[in-house]
């Protein structure tokens, strides 16, 4: 995560979380504290500097003695970037979680619970009675509805953890299928849409699948021997070579959804022309379809033409 | 205020001070105390900043702190409790740390980290972030994180943030709702008590106030801005209510369900077949939402044929009308 701003309320929130975390490291690298807080050696250089003006109040009258304020070893801060706390006057044990910080890790605890063989029941309702405990207000409920796991699910999160090869069949969209034994490195979950990436025998290079479009998977004997390969960032594998131009109401651009991440968008009088590559023409169909010619494909010339040629196929069923 | 160095002290410094003095005091301080005495606002004091413009600042800032969870207690006169003037202030330490008895092992470090990662944006990613480092100052126990899943939740409607903070707070909310088929949005006035993912959309879920029931309403058809209330409503009707929420949804799509024809090995039949039940001409799909799942199926074009309910059919048959009329009609 990249460093953001900071107000002066997060920059004091991020302070009440480093002493302990400072107490409990003893030593700890600026460049180490920096990475676990979000922000640059720079930021966390002068966000420790900073506390060693904080401290309790003096005597009614009196400005504070050197032990009523945090102090930290400057020599080491100066000579070798250590941070190390040589006094603390309170603060050593970590503040309650938020409501918000308990409902952002409890929803997402009820995600990762959907990965089968993460986690048990008991590991689980540990961790909500935890948190619930360690919370400071009740938590917003933020609810996820349990996916049901098929068996290709079961079976690609047994082959990850016993790092072998999976073999399956795969039904690109409008393509035939194929068969493929893939090297499985990363299980890809968003919006209840499971994506295997891992190295293709076949392809001899990283490939993302969609757990949907897979068949007859089965675990081989052979172990994975691309298993630490870099996983692709996710959206790179999906850019396509089609350049492809869409027209909408501007009103109507949340129905695209991230479709509209990667696109160039042009509006004008309340309509937009979004210029965008996709994997092929071909799926452009189920694009404009979906959104009941709400959404009209302007070009490639072809794909306006397949759109209705797929409506019309579509109608004809009817009659 | 008098530009003076004094002025100059950065807030954090102040707000971090008066934690320090109010956790360190069990009696509590009094308003007095902490502007002559607290770092940050003594400075002021001294330069002559007035005694209203520094209780404000002080009013302020133990909003500003109970934003970040730092219980502020009152200590009000015992024979007069809304007679402030010798209030007493305090943080109990109870209440501000993580309770001592509170640790968490390896394995359930892990899967935290797993679970704290899944935000990808947002400032819900920033409080996942911020809980997960409160749980490893408790501790710093290595385990083996979980490797090779990258579960994600992005959120995108952008109803999310202000709902979530209305149902914290318990705070009614209108907005502007659009049904479809409805030619305007129509404002609607609930007391939010559960945000619910299902099938990959997000609902609220609440008492609507007009219709004083129980409603539920899918974020993308909130078409404007989520304005909350002043007042707040009793937060013990939150209780439960994710698991009634979520059971209604359950109920509506055991109540509808369609009878579809998919032709074998197409884009369809994969992507309906986790959902659907074998029948005797086709296969049965439940669904909540008749509009959203007339609009998948009219994307498989061809490729699925609706059998029953009419309704479901005849609005598949009018997407794909509509579709091919706007793509220059049938070639």
């Amino acid at each position: 995560m990249s460093p953001r701003p900071l107000v002066a309320t997060d920059r004091a929130a991020l302070m009440l979380q480093l002493v302990p975390y400072l107490v409990g490291k003893g030593e700890v690298s600026l460049d180490e504290a920096a990475a676990e807080f979000d922000v640059t050696p720079a930021q966390m250089r002068s966000m420790v500097e900073k506390l060693t003006v904080i401290g309790l109040p003096g005597d009614r009258g009196y400005w504070q003695m050197s032990n009523d304020l945090f102090d930290i070893d400057w020599d080491l801060l100066d000579g070798q970037d250590l941070i190390v706390i040589t006094n603390a006057v309170g603060l050593e044990r970590a503040p309650k979680l938020t409501a918000r910080e308990v409902a952002a890790l409890l929803a997402g605890l009820q995600l990762a619970r959907s990965i089968p063989g993460v986690g048990d029941t008991e590991l689980y309702a540990g961790l909500l009675a935890k948190l619930a405990r360690g919370a400071s207000a009740t938590p917003a409920e933020v609810i996820l509805a349990p996916e049901p796991v098929d068996a290709v699910r079961d079976l690609v999160a047994d082959a990850l953890r016993r790092h072998v090869a999976v073999s399956f069949t795969y039904k690109a969209p409008d393509a035939a299928p194929t068969t493929r034994t893939v090297d499985p490195v990363k299980v890809h979950i968003a919006s209840g849409q499971w994506y295997l990436q891992g190295w293709c025998h076949l392809r001899e290079a990283m490939r993302t699948f969609h757990l949907d479009r897979v068949s007859d998977l089965e675990l081989t004997g052979i172990p994975s021997s691309h298993s630490e390969e870099p996983a692709p960032a996710w959206f790179d594998s999906d850019a396509g070579d089609v350049v492809a131009r869409v027209r909408f109401p501007e009103a109507a651009a949340p129905l695209l959804g991230d479709y509209l991440d990667r696109a160039m968008v042009d509006t004008a009088d309340g309509m937009t022309v979004a210029t965008m590559r996709v994997a092929d023409e071909l799926s452009l169909r189920r694009l404009a379809a979906r959104r009941s010619g709400v959404v009209e494909v302007l070009e490639p010339p072809a794909a306006r033409r397949a759109v209705a040629e797929w409506a019309e196929a579509g109608l004809a069923q009817y009659r | 205020m008098p530009a003076t160095a004094a002025a100059k002290i950065p807030p954090e410094e102040r707000l971090l001070n008066l934690v320090v003095a109010l956790i360190a005091t069990d009696q509590g301080l009094t308003k007095d105390t902490i502007l002559t005495s607290v770092a940050g606002y003594r400075e002021q004091s001294e330069a002559g900043a007035s005694k209203d413009a520094l209780e404000k600042m002080f009013e302020r800032d133990k909003e500003s702190l109970r934003g970040l969870g730092v219980p502020i207690e009152t200590i009000g006169d015992w024979a007069d409790p809304d007679d402030l003037r010798e209030a007493r202030y305090r943080v109990p330490s109870a209440e501000y740390e993580l309770p001592e008895d509170i640790d968490f092992t390896p394995a359930e470090l892990a899967l935290l980290t797993l679970a704290g990662g899944v935000w990808s944006e947002g400032s819900l990613s920033d409080d996942a972030r911020s809980g997960l480092r409160k749980i490893r100052a408790l501790g710093d126990l290595v385990d083996e994180p979980i490797l090779g899943f990258s579960p994600q939740l992005n959120p995108r409607d952008p109803a999310f943030p202000a709902l979530h903070q209305a149902i914290e707070a318990s705070r009614i909310v209108t907005f502007p709702y659009l049904k479809p088929g409805e030619g305007a949005p129509r404002t609607r006035r609930i007391q939010p008590l559960a945000l619910v993912e299902y099938e990959a959309r997000w609902h609220v879920f609440g008492i609507d106030l007009d219709a004083r029931d129980d409603r539920t309403f899918l974020l993308s058809r909130i078409v404007g801005p989520v304005v909350a209330a002043r007042g707040s409503f009793d937060p013990a009707l939150r209780e439960g209510a994710g698991e009634r929420a979520l059971a209604g949804l359950e109920a509506v799509a055991a109540r509808n369900s369609a009878l579809l024809e998919v032709n074998p090995g197409t884009e369809a039949a994969l992507r309906l077949a986790r959902r659907a039940t074998p029948a005797e001409q086709g296969i049965r799909v439940p669904y909540v939402d008749v509009h959203i799942f007339a609009d998948e199926l009219a994307s498989y074009g061809p490729e699925v044929r609706v059998v029953q309910p009419a309704d479901l059919r005849d609005r598949v048959i009018d997407r794909l009308a509509a579709t091919r009329d706007a793509h220059g009609g049938a070639a």
